[in-house]
């Protein structure tokens, strides 16, 4: 079947429709064209199509193949018809199949602009008044003026940053070659991957493993509601293919990980860290000096952030010269809850110090950790230097390993309704949360401890050596990092509750039952 | 006594209940600041956690504090 067909004989709708099903399509739109009545004050009684086939069929076929790879959708197809056609018959058909519907209609509506706008088909209106006239196809679209060709409406697209003396044509030609990696399509992505595709940048690489919660939506502003459920970065590719057709997007909707970190970013020559884990952090940093990738880093706490840039190839200090010993304790947004608009803020200076690398513009971060309060907009930029013994990056780019999760990490976070009945009165648990947060939220289905975090001794903790424990917090952060200090003094046996107290809490009691 | 300003991030303002201070201390040293201001605000993060920031540059523990000194305690933060 050709991607575009002239047709002498009437459409058969609902065969075309099946013939663009697939496993993969999740939607289909479609447009009709039909012949109506008037046109610019005149009855018309009916038509007639011309087509120069040979050049209509070869130039349909084109603008249907630049639907399907700019708006990365499943199937599309377009029949036209020609000979004599009477009102109300259907004169030409567009449907599209794609995994969502937000490309399904953007790439409908293009294939019949560009099809009214490029593909020679005449027709021959008879009027009731017994006059006919060929008029160009175009005027079946109704009496506003064709929709411009895509490609036209690129006049001007970057014309407000092309002014900046800094940028011009060939920073823009620099962005339209670039490559940048986000991992993460969350708060700090969400703005972020706006700005870099609406700027125009060549290819974004979107890592996000995801799907997306109601309670994500505060601060997330790439998404909408009816979309919860949905996997994050297939909706954000299909929101930036509507921003910026221009922009190819590839989608890598699983966790960025050591097994495929390095291939990711040897693909890119840019990679912005919008995640919310600190352990993927670190991983970023080993895979950035492992293929000399320059990172933009930022993360968010309730009102406040921190921006760091991190280029390998300049000698600047890497994360860990920052941090020297893995932090175990960094609350994240679900627990230390957030301000939409400070991710929002931070994510917006990735997308700047993302341009200023890829433009070489003047001031870009470099060695520096950014600190912004955005409750007094307090603001402090902290020099860091490389360490001399930095265990990251004193090595050879080839002697880093990029982090694993160890089975030291495995055994310590452990779900206690996974745990066999019989063994979990075994398990002492002990509440780490704040006082406040029992308050909101009491654990009322287990006895339990309850000694806050912030009074637990580390000199002499209360608990017993051989006595196994299981620590839960908000969202097990927490009480991970505190199960893990406690193992490093040699308590083997604690714990750490995944998910903390609400999964603690759902469903399942002490005992046998 | 020195007489230093210190500024607080994050779980430290949440904790010492004030985003900054001004401290009169015996400590002669940013280690020493801390343990002295762990005991006053009972900040739950162990020094090896966090760093300790002494005029806009990263500090080693035992830099010396002297009059007027900002300082600075950051932990990491991972939200996104």
């Amino acid at each position: 079947m050709n991607r575009f067909e002239l047709s002498a004989d009437p459409l058969d709708t609902g065969k075309l429709k099946n013939g663009l099903r697939h496993a993969r399509a999740g939607g289909f739109a479609s447009f009709e064209g039909w012949v109506r009545n008037h046109n610019e004050g005149r009855d018309v009684g009916r038509l007639e199509y011309e087509a120069f086939a040979a050049v209509a069929e070869k130039e349909g076929t084109r603008i249907v193949t630049e639907a399907i790879e700019r708006f990365g959708v499943t199937a599309a197809h377009c029949v036209h018809r020609v000979g004599d056609l009477r009102i109300g018959d259907l004169a030409v058909w567009v449907g599209v199949s794609a995994e969502h519907r937000g490309e399904a209609f953007v790439a409908c509506r293009y294939i019949i602009d560009q099809i009214k706008a490029r593909v020679p088909i005449w027709k021959k209106e008879h009027y009731s008044d017994g006059v006919t006239g060929w008029v160009n196809c175009e005027r079946v679209s109704g009496p506003e003026p064709p929709q411009p060709a895509l490609p036209a409406t690129t006049d001007g697209l970057y014309a407000r940053q092309i002014a900046l003396k800094e940028v011009g044509e060939n920073g823009q030609r620099l962005l339209s070659e670039a490559r940048v990696l986000v991992v993460g399509a969350g708060g700090l992505g969400s703005p972020a991957l706006m700005y870099l595709a609406a700027a125009g940048v060549g290819h974004i690489g979107i890592c996000e493993g995801d799907t997306l919660e109601a309670s994500n939506l505060h601060r997330q502003v790439l998404y909408r509601r009816s979309q919860v459920g949905q996997s994050k970065a297939h909706i954000a590719a299909q929101q930036l293919r509507e921003l910026n057709p221009d922009t190819e997007i590839t989608v890598i909707d699983v966790s960025l990980d050591a097994d495929n970190a390095e291939s990711l970013f040897n693909q890119h020559d840019l990679v912005l860290d919008c995640s919310d884990n600190l352990k993927l952090k670190f991983l970023l940093n080993a895979a950035a000096l492992r293929t000399s990738t320059p990172v933009v880093f930022a993360s968010v706490y309730q009102y406040e952030g921190q921006l760091h840039v991190f280029d390998p190839r300049t000698g600047a200090p890497c994360l860990r010269c920052v941090w020297p010993r893995e932090p175990n304790v960094a609350p994240t947004c679900n627990e230390a809850g957030v301000l939409g608009p400070v991710p929002g803020v931070f994510g917006s200076l990735q997308a700047m110090e993302a341009l200023k690398q890829l433009l070489s513009l003047p001031g870009r971060l470099s060695g520096e950790l950014l600190m912004l309060d955005l409750l007094s907009f307090r603001s402090t930029k902290i020099s860091a230097s490389r360490l001399a013994d930095c265990e990251i990056c004193s090595r050879t780019p080839d002697q880093i390993e990029l982090p694993r999760p160890g089975e030291f990490e495995i055994a310590l976070d452990m779900d206690l309704a996974e745990v066999d009945p019989g063994l979990r009165n075994d398990y002492v648990v002990i509440d780490i949360r704040e006082q406040d947060e029992v308050s909101a939220r009491p654990l009322t289905t287990l006895p339990h401890r309850h000694i806050a975090m912030s009074t637990f001794s580390l000199d002499a903790p209360p608990i017993e050596p051989d006595q196994p424990y299981l620590l839960c917090c908000a969202s097990g952060t927490r009480s991970r990092s505190l199960a893990i200090e406690l193992r490093q003094r040699g308590f083997a046996h604690v714990y750490s509750q995944t998910g903390g107290v609400d999964h603690l809490d759902h469903g399942h009691s002490r005992g046998g039952d | 006594m020195t007489q230093v300003n210190v500024q607080y991030y994050a779980i430290f303002r949440e904790q010492a209940g004030a985003s900054d201070e001004s401290v009169e201390t015996g400590a002669t040293t940013a280690g020493e600041l801390y343990a002295e201001l762990c005991d006053r605000h009972n900040f739950s993060l162990p020094a090896a956690a966090l760093r300790a920031v002494v005029n806009e540059e990263f500090a080693d523990w035992d830099t010396p504090i002297s009059d007027g000194d900002r300082v600075v305690f950051i932990p990491p933060v991972a939200g996104g």
